[in-house]
């Protein structure tokens, strides 16, 4: 237990002394995911606006889907990328194997089915007298959309939130395209993989507790989010 | 004789094998209030909307100023010109005062002349109180005014009301009343479809029925204008 305790004060030392190494994971862990998360929502509230309020053939079929792909493991998405952008693969030229860009794409395709399946959920529930308010008032088709989504805001935020919970924590795809190379594809999951296997538990743990204190936050953001929408009501 | 804004011949609208709507004819006419009455599922609502272009029918031949045109080109023009009021009015998730703005805002009218409008149409509506707070927390009759406001103020030609006085008690009846007859005295054409008879049919120039689909013109003696003999033939069922 002292061991523990030990290895914990370490940890809360190397966080509060700004340890560079330590700071430069965090960053990079942040700077992959939040672009993923930027590319990857707005076509994926698109999609999801179109699959809750649009009539095309094959709709239901894209909707299972995209629910299907919530269950696909971070590992098979990263081995599938892997095989792309290996050398032999067919986006072999491109050179974007080991790179923060692979990443970023792993992380793109992880969260996409995350925003979509919960886009879809939340613009599913919300009124259609909201559209056809908007459309009356003068509103164009685009312009009409996105004031659909404003009125779901929180459900669409909870959907940003998750995806974003979800591509931080991952660890499969990011070791796999990234290849957890120091100061530049290191990232906050790849970097507790390493340092647990090389016994420097107190490292591990000042990344474990970065992403306790963010998934604490996300959940404090998603609760009063839905405490203003209960409000609201 | 006032003038006709639109014209619908043969408007089809089904749903699977049941065909809800067979209007043969039907117009909008300035400065005109239509009664159109129905019992509950008779298809009042699904015509509104196919007036206000905001439902597709199956088929339809529309002539708007004379000219016919295809619905895609008719329902841009309607989704400018004809403001469609709900039963139970969607308040943006916003205060009453940015709902009043919305339609100003999508129609490009400048900020300054926005602020003009909004407070001329809280003034209009006597919601001048209200304008600060959030829309979705009014009541049924305050969100019907706030509506009609929000309609009004972007001085659409025609205004397409369903049951604008449902669930309303007597005094929210009252002012809801008042203000559509104001619209229509201002010019505005006004479709009303409605089961309160009593209450809407003194406001009316004409009252029709939707039944089986068709409607079918209900006895009423013109009250209000002079002009009204050219149009309570219709629609030539």
């Amino acid at each position: 237990m002292e061991h523990v305790n030990q290895a914990i004060v370490q940890a809360l030392t190397l966080l509060f002394s700004g340890d560079p190494e330590l700071w430069t994971i965090i960053r990079i862990s942040f700077g992959v995911s939040l672009q993923a998360i930027l590319y990857a929502t707005p076509l994926a509230l698109l999609i999801a606006f179109l699959l809750a309020h649009g009539r095309f053939p094959g709709q239901q079929t894209l909707i299972t889907i995209f629910h299907t792909l919530l269950a696909v493991p971070a590992v098979v998405v990263g081995l599938t990328l892997y095989i792309v952008l290996s050398h032999t693969g067919p986006l072999g030229s491109l050179d974007l194997l080991f790179t923060q860009t692979a990443m970023i794409v792993g992380q793109v395709l992880l969260s996409f089915p995350i925003l979509v399946a919960m886009g879809h959920s939340a613009l599913s529930a919300s009124d259609t007298r909201a559209w056809e308010t908007a459309r009356s008032l003068g509103a164009p088709p685009w312009r009409s959309m996105l004031t659909v989504m404003y009125e779901v805001r929180f459900g669409l935020f909870a959907a940003v939130i998750a995806a974003f919970g979800r591509i931080i924590a991952e660890v499969g795809c990011s070791l796999m395209v990234g290849g957890n190379i120091l100061n530049f594809t290191r990232n906050i999951t790849t970097a507790i993989a390493m340092e647990t296997t090389k016994g420097e538990f107190a490292r591990g743990i000042a990344l474990g507790i970065v992403l306790l204190v963010l998934a604490l936050l996300l959940n404090f953001t998603l609760t009063a989010m839905r405490t203003r929408l209960d409000w609201v009501r | 004789m006032k003038p006709v804004l639109l014209e619908f011949h043969n408007v089809v609208k089904s749903y699977g094998d049941r065909i809800l709507l067979h209007v043969n004819e039907f117009d909008v006419i300035q400065g005109f209030c239509t009664l159109v009455s129905g019992d509950n599922g008779a298809g009042k609502t699904t015509l509104l909307k196919i007036l206000a272009g905001l439902l597709k029918p199956e088929r339809a031949d529309v002539v708007v100023n004379g000219i016919q045109l295809s619905w895609h080109k008719a329902r841009i023009r309607f989704l400018k010109n004809i403001a469609f009021v709900h039963q139970d009015p969607y308040m943006l998730d916003t205060t009453v005062e940015r709902n009043l703005a919305y339609g100003l805002r999508m129609a490009r009218v400048p900020k300054d002349q926005i602020e003009d409008k909004v407070a001329e149409g809280l003034h209009w509506a006597r919601l001048d109180h209200l304008m600060h707070r959030k829309a979705k927390r009014l009541s049924g009759g305050e969100k019907q005014r706030v509506a009609l406001t929000r309609a009004r103020i972007l001085a659409p030609r025609a205004l397409i009301l369903d049951e604008p006085t449902a669930n309303m008690d007597l005094q929210s009846r009252i002012a809801t009343y008042q203000l559509i007859q104001q619209l229509r005295d201002e010019g505005m054409a006004v479709v009303v479809a409605s089961h309160d008879r009593s209450g809407l049919e003194p406001l009316a120039d004409r009252h029709l029925q939707l039944t089986g689909g068709k409607l079918v013109p209900v006895d009423m003696v013109a009250r209000h204008h002079p002009s009204i003999d050219n149009v309570t033939r219709f629609p030539r069922n």
